[in-house]
């Protein structure tokens, strides 16, 4: 399409690019008050690197030190990403599946409700941090210790978000899977399942959240690889360029990896309008 | 043997509140009856306790002979909205029913059946859709095409076509006699509406629920004949007489419980 359009004699702008200016502008405005806080925040970290007095041993590194320190620790990064990896997918993972298999269960049978109810009030709210210690003690690897306290934290918002999904099931999900005779793990798996999801997606990301938080903090007791350790390791050297671009990609993996939960939830969740 | 529904003096309570009372009718099978009555009637409540949903406190329901309990294949039912599950596609809503239903059939089988009976609603353009992709009434053809699927002898609606726009009510109300008097030997349809007009178009008999409680307070016989058509029938002077009886009924009954109160 071309730009302009001729109006007796004269030249207009055509209509598209009448309408797409002000769209374009509206979209840069959008991009810029999104990124506002973190250009000020950049700048405010420039000119404390700048101006504020600390001697050989800079606190505060200045982004562009920190940037390319970044790129330089890339090839570590990654092995540390690897191997919080190998902790966090495994716990996380399986935290959902025995989550959601027991929300289920127990938000579907009443007899297990009064079972497991108790117990989760009191087990639910124990801060899974003071179980680093004892289970790395007790296992045998630090992996496994790991991978055990994720489970832990991840594990409980997702049972109690599908419990209460199920337990939320609406009337007439259970009235048309009465009619049809839906029932037994058939009932579960194709009626309060799909109809717990939003519920399942709010626990999982609840869950996926603490899983970094509890994968980063185990491994300042005894990792010897991985993102959390990355950051120590540096730390006790007082390397911190590099330590800062730990901080920086231990955020960014952590974002990139919510991200990926949020487009998983639209995905499976496209039929709710 | 008696074929069709028996309720013998059925009293149905929710935490205290009287809700049906000493209901007793019989319907034999084939007969296309409404429950007519203002909202707050019971008349869903009844049509919950016909499908086995609920049980009632006292007296009891039977079908062809047996007592019901609990929910069967034999009594279908159709919802006044969202029947259909959201997250299957259409035709997998009616396939799980088909499932449900003759689990001997495979499950290319089942899709195909499937989508035959949407074509038999009217419904062939939306197979492959979900249901939020539907407008309101076409989600309810697909509701009656899974109950139609379903294959039972008596069809419970509640209020169906409630949510409707008046064109895609008529037409559906059209699509249904259509579909029942085609068949052979025809459903029992028990069709609870507010709606004198519809229930006065649609059955064989109108039975008027009373409200709190609800109690049959009439029980009437609409004779016109079959294969019906709206616009003579509605015209006609027989048809505004008896709708004018059923208003009246109606609001004696609205009128009792306002005194009453």
């Amino acid at each position: 399409m071309s730009d302009t359009v001729t109006l007796d004699g004269r030249e207009l702008p055509a209509t598209d690019a009448l309408l797409a200016a002000p769209a374009r502008r509206a979209r840069l405005l959008r991009l810029l008050e999104a990124s506002s806080i973190w250009i000020v925040l950049l700048a405010a970290w420039q000119l404390a690197a700048i101006y504020l007095p600390l001697g050989d041993n800079p606190l505060i590194p200045a982004p562009l030190l920190v940037f390319s320190t970044l790129r330089e620790s890339l090839p570590e990064l990654w092995a540390g990403t690897l191997s919080s990896f190998a902790i966090l997918i495994p716990g996380f993972l399986l935290a959902t599946l025995l989550g959601v298999a027991s929300g289920l269960a127990v938000g579907t049978v009443p007899r297990l409700q009064r079972i497991f109810f108790p117990f989760a009030r009191v087990a639910a709210p124990v801060p899974p941090t003071v179980y680093i210690p004892y289970a790395i003690a007790i296992l045998p690897t630090f992996q496994l210790s790991a991978i055990f306290v994720v489970f832990i934290g991840a594990f409980w918002p997702v049972f109690h978000n599908t419990a209460a999904g199920a337990l939320a099931l609406e009337q007439r999900y259970r009235d048309n899977a009465g009619i049809l005779g839906l029932s037994g793990i058939e009932y579960r798996w194709r009626v309060v399942l799909p109809a717990s999801l939003p519920h399942i997606f709010s626990g999982m990301g609840v869950g996926l959240a603490f899983s970094f938080v509890l994968l980063t903090v185990a491994e300042l007791f005894g990792a010897n690889a991985g993102l959390g350790r990355f950051v120590q390791f540096y730390a006790d050297y007082a390397d911190y360029p590099k330590m800062v671009a730990g901080i920086l990609y231990t955020g960014l993996v952590t974002y990139l990896s919510m991200t990926l939960l949020e487009l998983a939830r639209r995905r499976a969740l496209f039929w709710l309008r | 043997m008696s074929t069709g529904l028996i309720l013998e003096g059925v009293d149905f309570a929710y935490e205290d509140t009287p809700i049906l009372e000493r209901i007793s009718l019989q319907i034999p099978a084939g007969q296309f009856v409404t429950l007519l009555g203002s909202s707050g009637c019971g008349k869903s409540t009844l049509l919950r306790l016909l499908a086995g949903l609920q049980a009632p406190d006292r007296g009891s329901l039977g079908w062809n002979g047996q007592p019901i309990r609990g929910t069967s294949l034999e009594r279908g039912i159709v919802f006044q909205d969202y029947a259909l599950f959201p997250w299957m596609s259409v035709v997998d809503n009616i396939a799980v029913a088909i499932g449900k239903a003759r689990p001997e059939t495979g499950k290319a089988a089942r899709r195909e059946e499937a989508a035959e009976y949407l074509r038999k609603v009217g419904l062939e353009s939306a197979i492959g859709k979900y249901p939020f992709e539907l407008s309101g009434g076409m989600r309810q053809r697909g509701a009656i095409a899974r109950a139609l699927a379903l294959g039972s002898p008596l069809l419970l609606m509640d209020e169906p076509f409630g949510a409707l726009d008046p064109v895609n009510r008529a037409r559906l109300q059209d699509l249904l006699l259509e579909i029942w008097e085609a068949a052979s030997p025809r459903k029992t349809i028990v069709f609870v509406t507010h709606d004198i007009d519809e229930a006065l178009y649609l059955s064989d008999r109108v039975v008027i629920l009373g409200a709190a409680p609800g109690r049959v307070i009439a029980d009437l016989s609409v004779d016109f004949p079959r294969h019906r058509d709206r616009r003579t029938l509605f015209d006609g002077e027989d048809f505004r007489t008896q709708r004018e009886a059923i208003a009246e009924t109606l609001a004696a009954d609205t009128l009792r419980r306002l005194i009453a109160a």
